[in-house]
């Protein structure tokens, strides 16, 4: 039975599929070595793995976007070789990419008829019978979304829904979804589940890719492990835990799990030593940055930080959480002096670096790990020598009077390179070749190596997969208790949790909630970040705030 | 150690050197060979030809002489520019900003009365390095401030530049009493002392004392460095301190006065007046030679040597074979193309 449509025949697909021995190479590596995966009906399956383990790949290969050099597939028990998407969705296969593909200025509507054939495209006959087919799926499913809407109107959830809605528009049986919450908020997340559930049970197969552990062992029925191309393992969740799961997904064993537990990492460790200056909470603050009434313009020139103050001590960690697209890289690029302040001030120990340019920044004892590594972290045709020194080329013993010393530049690159362990097969090797994690190990290597005051770190775990994510959250921590301030802004609960020792959430450009790191709560941190609603306390607080200010 | 210690340092550009070679001499071949393939399309003979070009450009002191004359504002223009694309600072107003210079050097050779020809001579290069800059400044001034697009901008000054000079010319510095549009003669105090038999200026010490100096600056300087960073990623320059406006002025002013100094050559070791054919398109075709040069020193310096050699005994071959001289300078253009390709191929 078609799910999608009221009308629709009965079909004789059924949503189980069946891989077998699926391999790709590109060049030579290895994507995918002979992988199974098999799907059932009415389940929801999470394929779990970390970035580069094909998890993507896999799932492209079903779609027909990326033709398997070997292996099988089958869906309803008939073999099909899908040469490209449209032999998927024929097969009754949709997916929804974890980068939306739909056209911003056109309504929900007129999206459902991109890619069709035949007919006359956006007939206003055709586009009413379009809406109320979509207004009855979206009832049935609690996936409403006004189909006469424009995209670029909608949220990013309600877009996601747009996403899965196209694809049951089409008859799809079998729904492929890339990191569905990857962009969205955590209330969106709890909303969207239940929601994929109903599907499963009305007789939809679902796929969901995925590198986070909790979602996995709480929604999916079973989960299929995935890493360097082949399949550790297929469970279900309650045959396994988390830190199971992550060493599955590693191929080691991870403490990041302790610390999102809320241990702190370095409580074992020597470095940490209270001496070396957890700041005490209890007088002593020495404040490090502070930031008053800061106020900066988008790349549209809309106000994208609005009154923005906060201030940060030495051995403190002050989260600014918050869900992707409210400020966060205007926040982090004026912090640095990339973008132009409208108004307000930043200072730093005392001076006003408001209009300072990034040198003079850097030289103050600022530092930023930028959000966006290969665009503003390192420069990929340079050696990984050559981006070790890009902020200090010009510094003795790097340059002297002849010009720069080249041994000066490989020895401190082999130094930094075995203290952040980075994979390199040498200081010459190009940076463009590093994986994510490397390329955030050698940002992070240059950025702690320098006298720092205060540090800058902007989604410094986007796209990291676990072992690099906690290598990231260790050393933030040990510079924390070296005394250097740290804003860390960042969309990732779990990380702000793990580290913060105070917390604000950033909406439309402004602090809409403030916590201190007892008061933290998940639920709580997830409210404030959709926007919505303040937790009972700090509404209170806020509108004390802003009744000062006003 | 010191081997990994030698890659270190060394641009990407250089340090996949090998294979770059490699490509650039595979397209020199092929340029040279579809180059043959258009002589024989138009009735010649491709080795006879080529032999009567390298003999008009090389065969006596005299041809020599007339190479190396091309060869000193190619050369000299062609760092400048190498070191400005380096930094993705597209200065295609050379040929104007080498007006500018000629203007400046050569209206203070006329006018400057300073009988002592040395301290005559370093003024009006000074004036011609400083006509330059200030032209090439207006460029990079309007870039870093506002954003304006510099190949726009720096294009369309050319324009400016050369009927400015026309006008100059014609008018407040003609000379009187010429029958035909002349400017003034310099003094002879400010005329460049010339290489007896070759007849080519000392400009040409100066212009092979820059290339290693160019060298330095873009393989060991810091500046250098900064440059390469901003050229390959300006955000994360940027990021890691680089001041990129500032920084594109620099270029701009480096270039332009690179190109004015050529300019200044032109006017006191070449055409001894101001004379608005001091340049045959120089400007531009340097832009070429800096592209040929791969953006390096010495691959500059050969660049220049060889669209000089094309250029200069391009016109002995066409007047010898009868062959028309736009094949000639075909060769160079079609040789950036191949050589972007083989470029691509290298890159894998």
């Amino acid at each position: 039975m078609g799910i999608a449509e009221p009308a629709a025949p009965p079909e004789s697909r059924t949503g189980r599929v069946e891989m077998h021995g699926v391999e790709k190479r590109f060049g030579r590596t290895v994507a995918l070595a002979g992988v199974d995966f098999d799907l059932e009906e009415n389940e929801i399956h999470a394929l779990l793995g970390e970035n580069g383990a094909g998890k993507t790949t896999l799932m492209n290969v079903l779609y027909g976007l990326i033709r398997p050099d070997a292996g099988s597939i089958s869906i309803g028990g008939s073999p099909i070789r899908p040469r490209n998407p449209e032999d998927a969705i024929e097969a009754g296969v949709g997916m929804v990419h974890q980068h939306f593909k739909l056209v911003p200025t056109l309504t929900v509507a007129e999206n459902m008829v991109l890619g069709e054939r035949g007919g006359p495209m956006l007939s206003r006959r055709r586009l009413a019978s379009i809406s109320a087919q979509l207004s009855e799926l979206g009832e049935r499913y609690g996936l409403e979304v006004d189909p006469r809407a424009r995209v670029w109107q909608l949220s990013v959830g309600e877009q996601q829904r747009v996403e899965i809605l196209r694809a049951l528009y089409r008859k799809a049986k079998i729904l492929i979804l890339d990191e569905p919450t990857a962009t969205l908020t955590p209330i969106e997340i709890e909303r969207m589940f239940p929601k994929l559930r109903l599907l499963a049970d009305e007789g939809a197969s679902i796929v969901f890719i995925t590198h986070h552990l909790e979602e996995v062992v709480r929604w999916a029925d079973r989960i299929t492990v995935l890493r360097h191309g082949e399949r550790v393992g297929t469970l279900a969740p309650r045959e396994t835990t988390t830190p199971e799961l992550a060493r599955m997904m590693v191929g080691r064993d991870v403490t990041l799990m302790r610390v999102v537990a809320g241990e702190r990492i370095l409580a074992d460790d020597d470095e940490g030593a209270p001496a070396a200056g957890k700041p005490a909470t209890d007088g002593g603050i020495r404040e490090v940055l502070a930031v008053d009434g800061l106020n900066a313009r988008g790349d549209r020139g809309v106000p994208a930080l609005r009154d923005l103050s906060f201030s940060v001590a030495a051995g403190e960690i002050l989260a600014i959480a918050g869900v992707e697209g409210n400020g966060q890289p205007e926040l982090e690029e004026a912090l640095f002096g990339l973008r132009h302040a409208k108004a307000g001030t930043v200072e730093l120990e005392g001076r006003d670096l408001t209009r300072a340019e990034p040198d003079e920044r850097l030289r103050a004892g600022l530092a930023l790990v930028p959000s966006d590594r290969y665009r503003r972290g390192v420069i990929r045709d340079l050696t990984v020598a050559e981006n070790l020194v890009l902020d200090r080329i010009g510094d003795p013993p790097f340059s002297t009077r002849r010009g720069i010393d080249r041994s000066a530049v490989s020895e401190h690159a082999r130094a930094l390179i075995s203290k952040y362990s980075i994979q390199v097969s040498g200081p010459e090797q190009r940076a463009g070749t590093l994986s994510g994690g490397n390329a955030q190990r050698l940002v992070l290597a240059r950025t702690l190596s320098r006298e720092l005051r205060c540090l800058i770190a902007a989604q410094p775990t986007r796209g990291l997969d676990v072992g690099a994510i906690e290598f990231v959250w260790e050393q933030l921590a040990a510079a924390r208790d070296r005394g250097v301030a740290i804003v860390l802004i960042s969309t990732d609960l779990d990380e702000v949790i793990s580290l913060a020792d105070r917390c604000s959430v950033i909406y439309r450009g402004r602090f809409v909630a403030s916590w201190a790191r007892e008061e933290l709560d998940h639920e709580q941190l997830g409210l404030a970040m959709g926007g919505a609603a303040n937790g009972a306390a700090n509404r209170d607080r806020e509108r004390a705030r802003t009744e000062e200010v006003g | 150690m010191t081997a990994a210690a030698a890659a270190v340092g060394r641009l990407p550009l250089e340090s996949r050197r090998v294979k770059a070679i490699a490509a650039s001499l595979a397209a020199v071949l092929l340029a040279l060979i579809v180059g043959g393939l258009l002589m024989m399309i138009a009735g010649g003979e491709p080795i006879s030809a080529y032999g009567a070009l390298i003999d008009g450009a090389i065969g006596s002191p005299a041809a020599l002489g007339q190479t190396l004359k091309l060869v000193v504002p190619f050369t000299i223009i062609g760092l400048g520019l190498a070191l400005a694309f380096r930094g993705r600072v597209y200065n295609i107003g050379a040929e104007g900003q080498m007006f500018m210079g000629a203007l400046a050097g050569g209206a203070l050779a006329i006018l400057l009365p300073v009988g002592f020809g040395p301290l005559l001579i370093a003024l009006a290069i000074a004036a011609g390095v400083l006509g330059g800059a200030a032209w090439g400044s207006i460029v990079g001034v309007l870039r870093a401030r506002w954003g304006v697009n510099e190949v726009i901008t720096s294009l369309l000054l050319n324009f400016v530049a050369i009927l400015g000079f026309t006008y100059v010319v014609r008018r407040p510095l003609r000379e009187p009493g010429a029958p035909d549009l002349q400017g003034r003669a310099i003094q002879e105090s400010a005329a460049l002392p010339t290489i007896p038999d070759l007849y080519i200026h000392i400009g040409i010490f100066a212009a092979i004392a820059l290339v290693p100096i160019a060298a330095w600056v873009i393989g060991r300087t810091s500046f250098g460095f900064r440059v390469s960073m901003l050229g390959y990623n300006a955000e994360a320059a940027q990021t890691a301190g680089v001041r990129s406006r500032r920084m594109i002025i620099q270029l701009m002013l480096i270039s332009g006065g690179l190109a004015g100094l050529a300019g200044a050559f032109q006017i006191l070791g070449v055409a001894g007046r101001l004379d608005p054919g001091i340049s045959q398109g120089y400007g531009f075709t340097a832009i070429v030679v800096a592209l040929l040069g791969r953006l390096s020193a010495i691959g500059v310096l050969l660049a220049a040597v060889f669209v000089a050699i094309l250029q200069s005994g391009g016109q002995a071959m066409s007047v010898i074979e009868g062959l028309p001289y736009a094949i000639v300078l075909a060769i160079p253009g079609v040789f950036v193309v191949f050589l972007l390709i083989a470029d691509r191929l290298a890159r894998g």
